[in-house]
């Protein structure tokens, strides 16, 4: 059977070999341009979107979530249309279903509980609409993901060196302050990168887990107790969010504590880091402080990690099963290179 | 003793080496600039008498329209930024007149921050690193009051014509138009990229083709909230509309003098590269001494352009010759 581009060739003839790789070349190159120049409608549907609500054990909230992917489409040739999961089974699946009739190019979807993502991808696949997960799996979806192993391994690493540094023949405890087991925000999995990159460089040091269940309140009682307890110690405290670091940091000033204590914390929000107005910890004018840093989750920055990868999917490229946030320690020495402010004019 | 100063010698020579190679390479962060390498000047070099005199065609009716906001305290400002007046009249004081005229007399103390208000940003005030424009290491000209090179004082005339871009219009009749509540007049939304193809459409409603010498002024409506000040200011400036990286590089392509907005700082905020920081500001001032208006009233010449079908103006400016200052606030003045 011949091809419907180009005709046969006539019997006696031979095919001009050339003019036909100009030709597919041609149709290639068109069809290849035209990937490039459509326009896409891609879903995101948001864990959350409820004021005051924070993600993944961040100080992020829904709202940043989304404002990053509106940002983040600003350059791209991408029609957005937004849900609200609600953090709500039947909402997620009224979400996918709303989605697949409105037969969007593709769905991102953000939700947390496998059961429901289940259904999720039933209904997507079933629209021949192709789906792209963040930080939960759906179905067999390329995943967009937090890497909380890595993560707490920058910061346990961080904090080992920093008592190579300053504190040699020191007595040093680690210690773990957050809701540890918080299996919801995967913590026990930040839990134990910190606990390989303190033991990684710090064979002998000893690691107390300090369990705050969520309750910031409880971090300056917590903290309090223990460094009460070992007078003579330093302590390197890995803070699983940015408030609790804060916290960390406030119950070793009330302790008279403060040179016994260095604190890395997890997620760099805005809690923790401002602009050159708007003055927080983590500013290159306070390099002195005994927060060392904090390692970036960047949710405020999703929208430019995922939908280039949406658009490679869509455009038939290979993606990865698996694509993780790049995550590193950011300090006062490159916060504003990282996040460069724009409280100026 | 000779071979205790030739020691000293060479001490000396891999000290100095060391402070040489320890400075910035200005050559390899910011291009030359095209007045070569003793200017100072920037793109105010293109306003020469010609362009100036062609530029006064532009005056047909004698019509005055006013382009910048009133300075006063409690315009939007960041942080501890602040401009404040402190009236001296003693003299008004019962017995404190002059002679037999009895004359009295007042004064200001100005107490301000250069860049408030409608302001103009100088070659000094972005670089890369420690390297300004025309490949200027900065460093090395400044002292605690004033910067010694890239001041104020070298800049020339700003008298040329004005064309004014009204991107609310073009956005508005691209079906793209997204607005803020906060707004009373129709604005652009923080964030909206303005590129290069929408200038040019801007300028085609108008049947405008850019001169060497212009002056390019944005009208995105985003100055409704500095207008509505101080209840505004929050919203104001939290983000801008503005014009993007590639808008900023078409510009500099048309060989503009300035770029003026009705927005703080006239390039889109969030930039589009949330690792970039006022990118525009160093593609415009740094590599290119193509000056900055910021805060720039153009509703009403927005408006006088919707009115009469005709986008060009001469554009009355003056910068006081503030020496070693990296930017200071301005009055401007369209004349039709």
């Amino acid at each position: 059977m011949s091809s419907p581009l180009w005709p046969a060739p006539a019997s006696g003839r031979r095919p001009n070999a050339v003019l036909v790789v100009l030709l597919a070349a041609a149709v290639l190159a068109a069809l290849h341009a035209g990937a490039e120049d459509r326009r896409y409608t891609i879903a995101f549907a948001n864990l959350t979107e409820e004021p005051g609500v924070t993600l993944e054990a961040t100080g992020f909230m829904g709202r940043e979530v989304r404002d990053s992917f509106v940002l983040a489409a600003r350059r791209l040739p991408v029609d957005l249309v937004f849900y609200d999961n609600r953090r709500d089974v039947r909402t997620a699946l009224d979400n996918a279903a709303d989605a697949a009739r409105r037969q969007v190019d593709l769905f991102v979807e953000y939700f947390h509980e496998p059961t429901a993502n289940d259904g999720v991808a039933r209904t997507l696949r079933e629209a021949r609409i192709p789906v792209l997960a963040v930080n939960y799996a759906v179905g067999d979806a390329p995943l967009y993901t937090a890497d909380n192993a890595a993560a707490g391994r920058i910061g346990g690493e961080a904090l080992a060196d920093f008592a190579a540094r300053s504190w040699q023949g020191r007595t040093v405890f680690g210690l773990i302050v957050g809701a540890v087991n918080s299996r919801q925000d995967r913590l026990p999995e930040r839990v134990q990168g910190v606990i390989e990159g303190l033991r990684g460089r710090q064979r002998s040091i000893r690691i107390v887990n300090l369990d705050t269940q969520g309750n910031h309140a409880t971090v300056a009682t917590l903290v309090g107790r223990v460094v009460a307890a070992q007078p003579n110690a330093k302590f390197l405290i890995a803070a699983l969010d940015d408030v609790t670091a804060l916290a960390a940091k406030s119950a070793l000033e009330g302790a008279g504590r403060v040179a016994d204590g260095a604190i890395v914390s997890f997620g760099c929000d805005r809690s923790i880091h401002g602009g050159a107005s708007d003055r927080k910890e983590i500013d290159p004018s306070n390099r002195g402080s005994i927060v060392l840093g904090s390692v970036a989750f960047y949710l405020d920055r999703y929208g430019y990690d995922v939908l280039p990868l949406a658009l490679r999917m869509l455009r038939g490229e290979a993606v990865a099963a698996r694509t993780t946030t790049t995550h590193k320690l950011i300090t006062a020495a490159n916060v504003f290179r990282e996040y460069p402010p724009y409280d100026l004019q | 003793m000779k071979f205790a100063s030739t020691l000293v010698a060479t001490f000396l020579f891999f000290a100095s080496a060391s402070v040489a190679l320890a400075q910035t390479d200005c050559t390899k962060l910011v291009p030359p600039s095209p007045w070569g390498p003793n200017d100072q000047t920037g793109a105010t070099n293109r306003v020469t008498p010609a362009v100036t005199k062609a530029a006064a065609a532009e005056i047909q009716e004698g019509k005055v329209v006013p382009m910048s906001y009133p300075l006063v305290d409690g315009v939007p400002l960041f942080g501890t930024r602040f401009t404040k007046t402190i009236l001296t009249a003693t003299s008004l004081a019962p017995g404190a007149s002059f002679g037999e005229n009895e004359l009295t007399y007042m004064e200001d103390t100005w107490l301000s921050q250069s860049h408030v208000g409608t302001h103009l940003d100088g070659l000094g005030h972005i670089g890369r690193k420690d390297c300004y424009f025309n490949q200027i290491a900065m460093g090395k000209f400044i002292n605690q009051n004033a910067m010694t090179k890239l001041g104020l004082e070298h800049l020339k005339s700003f008298a040329t014509r004005g064309v004014i871009i009204d991107a609310v219009k073009v956005f508005q009749q691209s079906g793209k138009f997204k607005t803020n509540s906060a707004c009373k007049k129709p604005c652009l939304e923080k964030g909206t990229v303005i590129s290069a193809a929408d200038l040019q459409a801007g300028l085609k409603m108008y049947n405008v083709t850019l001169r060497e010498g212009d002056i390019v002024v944005i009208h995105t409506g985003w100055g409704d909230l500095f207008e509505q000040f101080p209840a505004q200011n929050a919203a104001y400036n939290s983000g801008e509309p503005g014009i993007g990286k590639d808008a900023a590089k078409w510009l500099i392509g048309q060989k503009v003098v300035a770029v003026g907005a009705d927005t703080w700082a006239v390039e889109v905020i969030p930039g589009e590269d949330p690792k970039e920081a006022f990118i525009v500001h160093n593609l415009l001032i740094t590599d290119s001494g193509i000056h900055i208006i910021e805060n720039v009233r153009t509703d009403l010449m927005a408006a006088e352009a919707a009115r009469t079908n005709r986008a060009t103006f001469f554009f009355n400016m003056t910068v006081p010759r503030a020496v070693g200052m990296t930017g200071n606030f301005v009055g401007i003045d369209g004349i039709r």
